[in-house]
């Protein structure tokens, strides 16, 4: 009886293991998590659904594309690990926006989060005789070998959102996405501008690189000091607001709070008015509640990673490419962000959300 | 216990038959052994310990400041984790109360928000909205306990199932419904109270689930004369307590013997109006010096008025092992002061690999100090099987050496707290470890049980702590002016650390004192046996996951006014959190064993844990490691303690 208990405990640690991955792997869908850890494989760390605290959506789900208005005949195929959630959607929509602006047919391929589903998309899309491609590459070990098939296949190709540091081994012509980094750096910059001295580098996640190199970017230009801390993750935000104020507390001289995800700003704030401290505010990404407290004036800016533009600006290139041989880029990037969301455009973006392509 | 006294010859009987192998159920425990026998005690212990290593090395972690964020942390945290540990006593587990605490929140804010603002919602009255949740939410709790009964399946599977369950469902139903993965905005009630004219009971309810006191905003100039008054009181009472559980009566002594305290508590006064009106050293040496006075005053008082004189002090001798453990000791604690010394006490912004130079030396200088202290202790009860005169004097040089220590720390440490509450505290401390040394001596201890006494000395002792409890909530809870002249940073108490005092009090009452109590230990330990002698194993267990689920109500309705937006990962993942806080409290993962106050205690070890380590500026890549090695020393020590007890026992 004993033993039999024994084997009991031993079988609860295993299922509670076992349930704790599962219970990261369950909340990924609707956190900050999954797609910021799984691009850091490509260095970048540049972010899908990372942002999918984003607002609006409207979509239809599955594969589905828009008819060509007239005359063109091109077929784009756009590849990547969308979950359609309220990051996607507005990629898909300036996508499905470019291509009735210039008439082209676009298939929208979601692949939500499995590259096996990807590699599948991707040997279809050739196989249809694809006149231009734009993947993701949130696991590039498994799509820079089908990706450069479809090269050689002569198929253009484009990444978008992840896969900064491997469009040029795909053989891609350039990639449209934001790099953390950069958008760490306009944050410094930010910080700079609106007077600060020391600056807290909030994350809420330990070891996400996508998080640390937006903390670095800012460091990289900011010219005071920054203290970088995880301040505990945002499914318990009580727990994490009081971090925050530990922090705060002993550290007197801080006077800005960078928080790198939507919630964690948020968290900031709410910590700052506990203890009665001004901070200067400033966070990644776009929520309802930071940009009303941005249009309040509590929050001093958002770092706002335009994706509207990640799935416009593939469609327009292709076409471009496509009927007038142009390749964008000169072998760099074309960056999306970053794009700052302020008291002076607030209002503007708040409507913009309302209409899905914010 | 029976209420027979037992008179001085029956007591000769009892005590010369202890030295015999008596019957176990009737040998006499000492005091401070019998308040180790409580689950919960090893816990606390683990508590007081991490809090003031923390109070130590952290700049911000004060006492008011400290115990607001602490109690904030813990409050959610330890709601869930007394709910919990009750199932887990009743031998099951819920892996979807984490997930459920997110998910009843965003119900009733998808009950409440306004459908003809933005998207979705049900435009609810709180007053309908509460109620339906919570009936949502026994549901919940029946449907696991139902489930888990029925299939007879490991609840670890039956609520794993309803955890991705919920997760999903609280992302699906947000964006089905909203068009968001947040849930919000509560206050748009308060904001935007509709053109009825009602705030749909938002002000009613936040003054329940979200009102905070703010301390800044409470002035109250006699604050500190309370605090004084309620903390005096209460060491006296505590003091008399010790002294009615530990020694013998003297024959036919009426409650008027107790005067003979009051002369200490005169010295005491006039000690305190010393210290309170000299501001230099000199003068808190002598306060001190007048209060240690006045605790030897009133102990050989109380002592000569209520208790009877031991016939003999035997004399001085030594012994091997006694020499070894008080010279190792001596050597931890020549070591800490070594490792004091060998940092440089101004630096303080440094910050090492891991942590402060502070902090690490702090670190070193506790340790080594502690390590001295119980060799010094365990060296002492050889001394005192030596010979209790010998016990004694070893006993009084010990609390020299921890004066001498307090007057160390006041010199060479910079921190303002230091230099005053560590100093005076410590000095009390060796105050007493003296003057009780020598009361021990000349006193006879009892050895056998008084029913009278023992219900009369806990009574009194119970009333001392609730009275320093009381002190120490009215000095956290107000301000004085010379306080905010100073610039003190503002500290909230929010009205959550009283839902989660209210609903300890209330679990630990019903585990305790009803029959629902007694089953869900019975079924924890022995399900069929429990079965076979008439309990309702079936219902009780079902009523306890409802009780998990009822608590992640609350706490999901509590952080709903709290941050008025609810995210839909709110409080995945943290079900282990709740588990981790039962089991540091004493409570066993097997079933059948455990407290709910340990569970309470559990959360506040965890919160401290976690808050410490940003507080004291210590790098946060090392976070876990820390928090891990504080979880299981927490867990060592609960665990080392109770099998002491329970070997007593």
């Amino acid at each position: 009886m004993i033993k039999l208990r024994k084997l009991l405990v031993l079988l609860f640690a295993i299922a509670m293991i076992a349930a704790a991955c599962g219970s990261d792997g369950g909340s990924d869908a609707a956190g900050d998590s999954s797609d910021d850890s799984s691009s850091s494989d490509d260095g970048g760390g540049d972010d899908g659904d990372g942002d999918d605290e984003a607002m609006a959506e409207d979509d239809d789900g599955g594969d589905d594309s828009v008819d060509a208005v007239q005359g063109s005949d091109l077929t784009f195929h756009m590849i990547t690990h969308s979950d359609d959630g309220p990051f996607w959607s507005v990629v898909k929509r300036g996508a499905e926006a470019a291509a009735a602006d210039v008439g082209v047919t676009l298939v929208w391929m979601p692949g939500n989060n499995d590259p096996g589903q990807m590699v599948t998309d991707i040997a279809t899309a050739i196989g249809e005789g694809s006149n231009g491609i734009a993947a993701s590459l949130p696991s590039p070990d498994q799509l820079v070998g089908p990706l450069q098939e479809a090269v050689a296949a002569g198929v253009p190709v484009y990444t978008l959102n992840s896969g900064v540091n491997d469009y040029q081994d795909i053989g891609a012509t350039t990639h449209i996405g934001q790099t953390e980094f950069i958008a760490g750096q306009g944050a410094g910059e930010r910080f700079n501008d609106a007077g600060a001295t020391h600056v807290l580098c909030g994350r809420q996640e330990q070891s996400n690189v996508g998080l640390t190199e937006r903390c670095d970017g800012m460091a990289d230009t900011f010219s005071g000091t920054v203290t970088d801390e995880f301040v505990g993750l945002d499914a318990d935000q009580t727990d994490q607001i009081n971090q925050i104020k530990a922090v705060l507390e002993a550290n007197p001289d801080i006077d800005a709070f960078l928080g790198v995800g939507p919630v964690i700003a948020m968290s900031g704030l709410a910590a700052a008015n506990d203890l009665g401290r001004e901070l200067t505010i400033g966070g990644f990404d776009i929520t309802p509640d930071i940009i009303d407290a941005i249009e309040g004036g509590s929050i001093a800016f958002t770092v706002d990673q335009q994706q509207y533009l990640q799935g416009y600006l593939p469609v327009i290139l292709m076409y471009l490419e496509a009927t007038n041989a142009n390749t964008a880029g000169g072998g760099l990037p074309v960056l999306t962000g970053p794009g700052f969301v302020t008291i002076d455009n607030a209002s503007d973006v708040k409507a913009l959300v309302a209409e899905g392509t914010r | 216990m029976s209420d027979v006294t037992i008179d001085d010859s029956a007591a000769g009987a009892i005590a010369s038959a202890q030295d015999e192998v008596a019957d176990e159920r009737l040998v006499y425990q000492g005091v401070f052994q019998r308040l180790f026998i409580r689950p919960e005690v090893g816990a606390t212990l683990a508590a007081a310990s991490i809090w003031i290593f923390f109070w130590a090395v952290s700049g911000p972690f004060g006492l008011t400041g400290g115990a607001s964020t602490i109690l904030d942390v813990s409050s959610t945290l330890g709601i869930m984790a007394v709910a919990v540990s009750m199932l887990m006593i009743g031998g099951e587990f819920d892996l979807s109360a984490g997930a459920a605490t997110g998910a009843l929140g965003i119900v009733t804010l998808l009950l409440v928000r306004d459908i003809t603002g933005d998207m979705g919602g049900a435009g609810l009255s709180l007053w309908v909205a509460l109620p339906l949740s919570f009936i949502v939410a026994m549901g919940l709790g029946w449907f696991n306990g139902t489930m888990v009964n029925r299939t007879s399946l490991p609840s670890f599977i039956v609520t794993l199932g309803s955890f991705f369950i919920i997760v999903g469902a609280k992302l699906g139903f947000a964006k089905l419904l909203v068009d968001q993965i947040q849930v919000g905005k509560l206050d748009d009630l308060a904001i935007a109270a509709d053109d009825r004219g009602g705030d749909k009971g938002y002000a009613f309810f936040d003054r329940i689930f979200g009102a905070e006191w703010d301390r800044n905003s409470h002035i109250w100039e006699a604050r500190d004369a309370f605090y004084t008054i309620a903390i005096v009181a209460g060491l006296v009472l505590l003091f008399v307590g010790l002294h009615e559980l530990y020694f013998r009566r003297r024959k036919e002594r009426g409650l008027v013997s107790l005067a003979g305290v009051l002369p200490g508590v005169a010295v005491l006064i006039a000690g305190i109006l010393i210290l309170h009106n000299t501001d230099d050293t000199g003068g808190n040496a002598l306060g001190a010096a007048v209060i240690g006075a006045a605790m030897l005053v009133g102990s050989v008082g109380l002592c000569a008025m209520r208790y009877s004189r031991h016939p003999g002090i035997g004399s001085l001798g030594s012994s091997a092992p006694m020499l070894k453990a008080l010279g190792a000791g001596v050597v931890a604690v020549a070591l800490a002061v070594v490792a004091a010394l060998s940092f440089d006490p101004a630096v303080d912004e440094d910050i090492t690999f891991l942590v402060t130079e502070q902090g690490l030396r702090a670190i070193l200088f506790v340790g080594l100090s502690m390590i001295g202290a119980v060799l010094l202790l365990v060296g002492q009860s050889r001394a005192r099987s030596i010979s209790r005169l010998t016990g004694s004097v070893v006993l009084a040089l010990i609390g020299i050496g921890v004066a001498a220590m307090a007057f160390f720390i006041r010199a060479e440490s910079a921190s303002p707290k230091f230099r005053g509450q560590v100093f005076s505290i410590m000095l009390a401390v060796a105050a007493a470890i003296v003057v009780w040394s020598i009361a021990t001596t000349l006193f006879e201890e009892r050895r056998f049980i008084d029913a009278r006494a023992d219900r009369f000395g806990q009574s009194v002792a119970i009333a001392g702590i609730l009275a320093m409890v009381v002190g120490v909530t009215i000095r956290m809870l107000w301000v004085t002016q010379v306080e905010l002249d100073r610039g003190i940073p503002p500290a909230k108490f929010s009205v959550r650390i009283i839902w989660f005092f209210v609903f300890t009090a209330a679990c630990t009452w019903v585990l305790a004192r009803t029959k629902f109590g007694s089953w869900v230990f019975a079924v924890g330990g022995n399900k069929d046996a429990a079965r076979q002698i008439g309990v309702p194993a079936a219902r009780t267990k079902t009523q306890l996951f409802m009780l998990v689920s009822g608590a992640a109500w609350l706490v999901g309705v509590l952080l709903a006014f709290r941050l008025n937006t609810i995210q839909a990962n709110t409080g995945d993942g943290e079900e282990f959190e709740y588990i981790i806080a039962a089991v540091v409290g004493g409570t066993m993962l097997t079933g059948g064993y455990g407290s709910t106050f340990g569970a309470a205690i559990g959360a506040v070890i965890m919160a401290m844990a976690i808050q410490g380590l940003p507080s004291s500026r210590w790098n946060s890549d090392w976070r876990f490691v820390f928090l891990g090695a504080i979880l299981l020393l927490s867990v060592i020590a609960n665990n080392y303690i109770r099998s002491k007890a329970e070997a007593i026992r």
